[in-house]
């Protein structure tokens, strides 16, 4: 038999600590609150610090997770991820990937691919660990330590949630405290203790077919890709998926048949044997062992609203979705990214508390969209009848010789979402016949960026997003019209975080040029086009054939419609 | 008719069929294959079309 290894990780042991008391009462009244040192609490409490808030977050555990759990991070993820400045860690430690093969029987049946160009910064997937993925996090909060205070073993056992805010009733192995909190994002994952002491329930589907997922120890070349096998030789009427992980660890997934036991399927004698077959079926020959597994069911589950209050609700413990897809944690880190700037406006008095409505109508319709695709995966991966089953049976029967059918194959990775029905949304500009609508996030494109007095060096278009709004001016040539310099001033003064960009077309005196051509048209742009993106990388509005003047009017409007939208409303 | 609007037309076969039950499911495909004949309307392709949904399945139906 052979012997369970452990995974390569070993993870740092934090000790509990207790802040300074009133009557048992934080003596300081932190303005928010992260509940949970997941990859969304991660990515929200560093968001937060981005835009200058300080933050507390609390993990129950003493360390990173011990797992490797969710382990495929998407390129909208990694944006995200570059602007919080931990995008390095991601590409040196992630395996990135762009496609993958599906079999059946003996058959290679699809070989899809993940959109990629030579427009790309970024691979459109990475495959780590979720220990890599919260480690790497952990390391970039931990040089921000004026601005994240993290707080481990910290169990919440309570939350009260006023008009004023929100009181945590917290245990420790140190000794019991409570908090005040001005607001509280509950990052808590599946079985957030957040969500049910508010006593709201995720609705959806909860599928009953059973995967076991199994992380193993394997020394190969064989590239990464996903590898799909349906009805395989080394397992009849069975679907298996394999993925590769750094440091020589491999992901399979296999269904349980309708009759086996959950318990029994994961005991060594039933699990071994499985994974020993698969692996001869490969042609993988190298030694290997097993380093964990469980038994796993799809959900397809989410709650109606992620504001209740001052509670917001992220990630997992807001929704959860089908591994089949990789949305789960990828879906979070977007949850993360719209509401860290959201909520940091709204605590530094810059936008109305109603500007956070707006986060849970555009993750809510978000996950609509992500259970409407993990549905399809799943009923595909997991049929939930006989008749999905016999369906899948033909489709795969017929997309050896048949190419029209392949798509329904394809397992429908995570893509970015538009947030079409936004509140926030500007009404759009119908001359456009190119570039990313309201609600949508920019198109990767390079570029060459002409800082002040320094050489110019190239970089991309999702370089130029960071912790404010940014208007995109698109000249045919020269410097930024004084009116739209003019603006930019005005809003500094105001506090209001806005950087105003000139993007030129023929020379380089602008702050960055499209130096290949192919900016202008992805944008539909023509001189006087402007874009106005938040702070999230989405599109707030658009406008062609501007004049500098108006342009800034129309920058002022749509920022401020966005910003009071809740207060007028 | 595009991919989105295939797997919707797969997953309203799926659903169909789950709820008609196991026992009804050849009968409502059979049914299904007449309609989808009528309406293509041109018999050596509805030919083609059943030579092509036969093939290799003598060799390979489960069970």
């Amino acid at each position: 038999m052979r012997e369970f290894v452990p995974y390569p990780f070993a993870p740092e042991h934090h000790a509990a600590a207790i802040p300074a008391l009133q009557d048992g009462v934080e003596a300081r009244r932190p303005a928010a609150v992260v509940v949970g040192g997941g990859p969304v609490g991660y990515c929200t409490a560093l968001g937060l610090a981005r835009h200058g808030v300080p933050v507390v977050l609390l993990e129950a555990d003493d360390g990173v997770c011990t797992g490797s759990r969710a382990i495929c991070i998407s390129r909208r993820s990694l944006e995200i991820i570059d602007r919080l400045g931990a995008l390095d860690g991601f590409l040196r430690i992630g395996l990135p990937w762009t496609g993958g093969r599906s079999f059946y029987r003996q058959a290679e049946v699809l070989h899809f691919t993940m959109p990629q160009d030579e427009n790309q910064k970024l691979p459109p997937m990475v495959n780590l660990a979720q220990y890599h993925i919260e480690q790497i996090l952990l390391e970039r909060a931990q040089a921000l330590p004026d601005l994240i205070d993290i707080r481990w073993q910290t169990r919440v056992t309570g939350v009260d949630s006023r008009a004023d805010g929100v009181r945590l009733s917290l245990s420790t192995p140190a000794g019991e405290y409570a908090l005040d909190a001005g607001w509280v994002v509950g990052a808590d994952g599946g079985r957030s203790f957040v969500r049910e002491s508010l006593g709201l329930a995720l609705t959806g589907t909860s599928y009953e077919g059973r995967y076991v997922i199994v992380d193993i120890r394997l020394r190969s070349d064989r590239p990464t890709e996903r590898l799909a096998y349906f009805d395989p030789p080394c397992n009849p009427g069975s679907t298996v998926l394999v993925h590769k992980q750094p440091d020589d660890v491999w992901r399979i997934d296999y269904q349980l048949r309708d009759a086996e036991d959950a318990d029994q399927a994961t005991r060594p004698e039933n699990m071994l044997p499985r994974v020993e077959s698969l692996l001869a079926m490969m042609g993988e020959t190298g030694e290997w062992a097993p380093i964990w597994t469980t038994v796993y069911k799809a959900n397809a589950l989410t709650l109606e609203r992620y504001r209740h209050g001052r509670v917001l609700l992220a990630g997992d413990a807001a929704h959860l979705l089908p591994i089949f897809g990789v949305r789960g944690a990828n879906s979070g880190i977007d949850d993360a990214d719209n509401l860290a700037w959201k909520l940091a406006f709204v605590i530094k008095g810059l936008a109305a508390p109603t500007l956070l409505d707006s986060y849970s109508d555009e993750r809510v319709a978000a996950a609509h969209e992500n259970l409407g695709h993990g549905r399809k995966s799943t009923e595909f991966m997991a049929p939930p009848s006989f008749a999905f089953d016999l369906m899948r049976q033909a489709v795969l029967g017929l997309a050896s010789r048949h190419a029209a059918v392949r798509a329904l194959i394809n397992p429908r990775q995570t893509a970015p979402i538009t947030y079409r029905a936004s509140p926030l949304n500007a009404a759009d500009d119908d001359r456009f016949d190119a570039g990313p609508v309201p609600g949508a996030v920019l198109p990767e494109c390079p570029l060459r960026v002409t800082p002040d007095g320094a050489a110019p060096r190239d970089a991309h278009l999702t370089d130029l997003i960071g912790a404010e709004f940014v208007a995109l001016w698109f000249a045919q040539g020269g410097a930024l019209p004084p009116a739209l310099q003019d603006l930019a001033r005005r809003m500094v003064t105001r506090g209001l975080p806005f950087k105003m960009l000139c993007l030129t077309r023929a020379d380089a005196l602008g702050d960055a040029q499209d130096h290949t051509g192919r900016l202008f048209p992805m944008f539909g742009a023509t001189p006087g086009t402007l874009y106005l993106v938040r702070p999230d990388g989405h599109v707030l509005a658009r406008a062609r054939e501007l004049a500098p003047g108006p342009a800034a009017e129309f920058i002022t409007a749509a920022i401020g419609r966005a910003l009071d939208l809740g207060a007028r409303t | 008719m595009n991919n989105s609007e295939l797997e919707t037309v797969y997953t309203r076969l799926c659903q169909t069929m789950t709820q008609l039950g196991e026992s009804q499911a050849p009968l409502f495909l059979a049914r299904f294959a007449l309609l989808a004949s009528v309406q293509v309307g041109q018999a050596e392709i509805v030919e083609r079309l059943i030579a092509d949904a036969a093939e290799g399945l003598a060799q390979s139906a489960p069970d």
